[in-house]
């Protein structure tokens, strides 16, 4: 047990360094508030949600319903994270040959890599449930058996959406291994399992329907479909300790079967994994060796940063496929859109004035969902000392990783909204004003990506996917995303009286006037901040 | 030329460079050695302007490495202890990449790349992804991309480490060439007797203090730098 207890405080030495409160450095100091200030904010918009639903649900006594319903979506969303995360977080991380050099159990391995995997998501998942167990208890009077559930609660949440994750990482890796060009067969598996998921989710209507005529009630409903969801409601409403002892070991098994079960194979796929393709060993030829620019080579850099990480393509390039499909479906299943929407009794007239709204939304949607650059600096590594160490300005170096950025995400983003406005026959001004704000409203998320991320770099990491999916600065960058996202819904609210290309107009403007000041920031400070990076 | 002019780094209260001034002429090879965490790292570090320092100042042919750090590191080349690089990238798109950055013509490119590739008996493997690599792979490939450009200035942070016997009598003789074309190479090391035969400056580090610097002769005298190194080392 000591020797796990060690292992475990070693290899999150560097994810636990930044809780260190040192309060003579400055900087420490207010990268803490700013992490608070991230959980404050995630906490209060949970704690908004689940007030509101508490409110409604009070007068009937139902408030349990909530918790059920809470657990669910805190399950799915820790389980479809986890499908792209836990093949890297698991495999070919860094410390491999460490650890596995070690007289420790290959089980003893894999816990300690499930158990990093499980911390951060307990970590996530508390944002999203303390603020629901607290306003649950202030809704509903509640006893100390209620915190003792919601406590074993809370720590069992994340075990059952990792173990499946794992299961499905483990299948991707695996299948992927069998391939030559391994990162492109697990993009092309890991997207294929997800737009089942995602299949599933929007036609589980019928398998729904069915649970539901049988279940007496919704809280029933939600049982039947995950067991943890409605045992936690359960407890909550009555309590028997057998219940929850039942709970407790129902859960710990499952980890334990998912460890020992899992540990069989993960040595065999964790070293075909790493077997690299090492070329034709062709001597090289002049043709081999070209001039370019520095703003290319480096932009070339980053491109090749970004398509050689599976994680980072599927999570930067999600937002972005969703809106081509999101585009192309409203191109060529026109009449379906229609009749989902006049079904839902909006006018036929209507849906025709508002189509550049609702163009420049999901365009919104995907660029503010697309955060690329909040990982670019982290991802540099120990490499950032030979990005430093080269005759080209800090300036051109982080204006290199905007403008890759970019070149990844507008192109993609036109091509859905010059569709749009074939298919929607948008007018002319009015095209020309949401193809401004489709290249504002990426730049706005690229540069305060890039910001951020120069903020709370992580340049020690096991895996890419502890950068791309659980550092800070992604967190930040979402968020800070977010409040645009907000803040633009509240702009289009507040001049709906305007004409639609006014109200473009301001908005397009309020974009540019961002971007502006971003980029006045990047250049001045931020380049200051990259010259001070330091392992 | 390099010139280090009362050269101050500090970590928190600890001084990692404590007031180190120095001067390396053109024609140098320079030997810069000392204990772990002596602070010959961190002195390399800011000589390539991959760190700031708090006091002093360096300048690299006269220029200032703080206020015009482009002009310095466009006429230097670093070599790191630990051969970091883009490990997803093709080795001949590594020192592509390093090309691009110092500017380098298509036709100096091609010839210096071709010259140490062979030399190094990497011309048939350059076309490999670097992940693919060895140390000593790469500690190549770091070294073809730093002379690809032909730097007047050649920075080495423990270039020996990992290479094999012929690649480190290749390099020597690379390092010799440089010299007599009149560049200036500083490089720290552990490796004494490499260093005794190889270098005409040599200069001594303990805890970020320099102790020790001059000619190869004045500093050695009819000792070896080893015992001369042993001998300051156990002195306090």
């Amino acid at each position: 047990m000591k020797k796990i207890i060690s292992l475990i405080k070693a290899c999150m030495t560097s994810e636990m360094s930044l809780f260190k409160i040192n309060l003579k450095h400055k900087s420490r100091i207010s990268k803490i508030m700013i992490i608070l200030f991230l959980c404050f904010a995630f906490m209060s918009m949970t704690a908004s949600y689940s007030s509101m639903m508490l409110e409604k649900l009070a007068p009937f006594d139902m408030q349990y319903v909530v918790l059920s319903l809470f657990v669910f979506v805190i399950s799915i969303f820790t389980f479809i994270e986890g499908i792209y995360k836990s093949g890297s977080l698991l495999f070919n991380c860094k410390d491999d040959q460490l650890l596995l050099s070690l007289p420790i159990k290959k089980s003893t391995v894999l816990f300690i890599r499930i158990f990093k995997f499980y911390v951060f998501e307990l970590m996530f998942n508390s944002l999203f449930f303390v603020p629901l167990m607290v306003c649950y208890m202030i809704y509903t009077k509640v006893t100390a058996s209620f915190i003792i559930t919601s406590i074993v609660m809370l720590l069992l949440l994340p075990i059952i959406p990792i173990v499946l994750s794992c299961i499905i990482g483990t299948i991707i890796t695996w299948l992927s291994g069998k391939f030559r060009f391994k990162n492109f067969a697990q993009i092309f598996i890991t997207a294929i399992f997800l737009l089942g998921v995602f299949y599933l989710s929007f036609n589980i209507d019928s398998f729904i329907a069915n649970i539901a005529q049988k279940a007496a009630s919704v809280n029933e409903l939600i049982t039947k479909i995950y067991y943890p969801a409605g045992a936690y409601a359960k407890l909550a409403v009555d309590f028997h300790i057998s219940d929850l002892l039942l709970f407790i070991v129902i859960n710990l098994l499952i980890f334990i079967i998912c460890i020992f079960g899992l540990s069989a194979f993960y040595f065999k796929i964790n070293s075909n994994i790493k077997r690299v393709t090492t070329g034709s060993h062709k001597a090289i030829k002049k043709q081999n060796i070209k001039k370019h620019s520095q703003t290319r080579a480096l932009v070339f850099k980053e491109f090749n940063t970004f398509f050689k990480i599976p994680v980072f393509i599927i999570n930067a390039g999600w937002g972005i496929i969703l809106f081509l499909i999101a585009a192309f479906a409203m191109c060529f299943k026109y009449d379906s859109f229609l009749k989902i929407l006049t079904t839902s009794g909006v006018e036929l007239g209507s849906i025709y004035q508002n189509v550049p709204l609702l163009v420049v939304l999901i365009v919104a949607v995907a660029s503010f969902t697309t955060s690329i650059t909040s990982s670019m600096i982290s991802l540099e590594g120990r490499n950032y000392a030979i990005v430093k160490s080269l005759p080209v300005s800090s300036k051109r170096v982080l204006l290199s990783k905007v403008l890759a950025a970019c070149l990844l995400t507008i192109p993609a983003l036109l091509i859905g909204v010059f569709a749009l406005a074939i298919k929607f026959k948008i007018d002319f001004i009015t095209v020309l004003l949401i193809i401004g704000l489709t290249i504002l409203m990426p730049l706005v998320s690229h540069f305060s990506g890039l910001i951020i991320n120069l903020k709370f770099p992580k340049l020690q990491f096991d895996s890419p996917t502890e950068v791309v999916k659980q550092s800070i600065s992604t967190f930040a960058a979402l968020l800070f995303d977010f409040i645009v996202l907000i803040a633009m819904g509240y702009l289009l609210f507040k001049f709906a009286d305007k004409s639609l290309n006014v109200m473009l107009l301001i908005l397009t403007f309020i974009m540019g006037l961002i971007d502006f000041v971003l980029y006045l920031y990047l250049v001045k400070r931020g380049t200051r901040l990259f010259e001070d990076l330091t392992l | 030329m390099i010139e280090i002019k009362n050269v101050t780094k500090k970590y928190g209260s600890k001084k990692a460079l404590d007031d180190v001034s120095f001067k390396i002429e053109d024609g140098d090879i320079f030997a810069f050695i000392g204990h772990n965490g002596a602070g010959k790292t961190t002195l390399i570090k800011a000589i390539m302007g991959i760190h700031d320092f708090d006091e002093g100042d360096i300048l690299i042919n006269g220029k200032s490495i703080k206020t015009d750090p482009i002009s310095c590191k466009k006429i230097m080349a670093f070599v790191p202890d630990n051969p970091e690089m883009y490990e997803n990238m093709k080795a001949i798109d590594y020192i592509n990449f390093i090309c691009d950055m110092y500017d380098v013509d298509e036709e100096t490119r091609t010839n210096n790349i071709m010259k140490y590739a062979k030399l190094f008996a990497m011309d048939d493997k350059l076309n490999d992804p670097i992940n693919s690599y060895s140390h000593g792979m790469k500690q190549k490939t770091v070294l073809i991309a730093a002379l690809a450009h032909n730097p007047e200035i050649l920075i080495m942070d423990e270039p020996f480490v990992g290479l094999d016997p012929k690649a480190v009598f290749d390099i020597k003789e690379v390092l010799n060439e440089m010299v007599k074309a009149g560049k200036t190479i500083f490089y720290s090391t552990h490796i004494l007797d490499v260093a005794e035969k190889l270098c005409s400056k040599v200069g001594i580090i303990k805890n970020g203090k320099l102790i020790k610097v001059g000619t190869m002769k004045d500093i050695k005298g009819d000792k070896s730098l080893e015992k001369v190194f042993i001998e300051l080392e156990e002195t306090k």
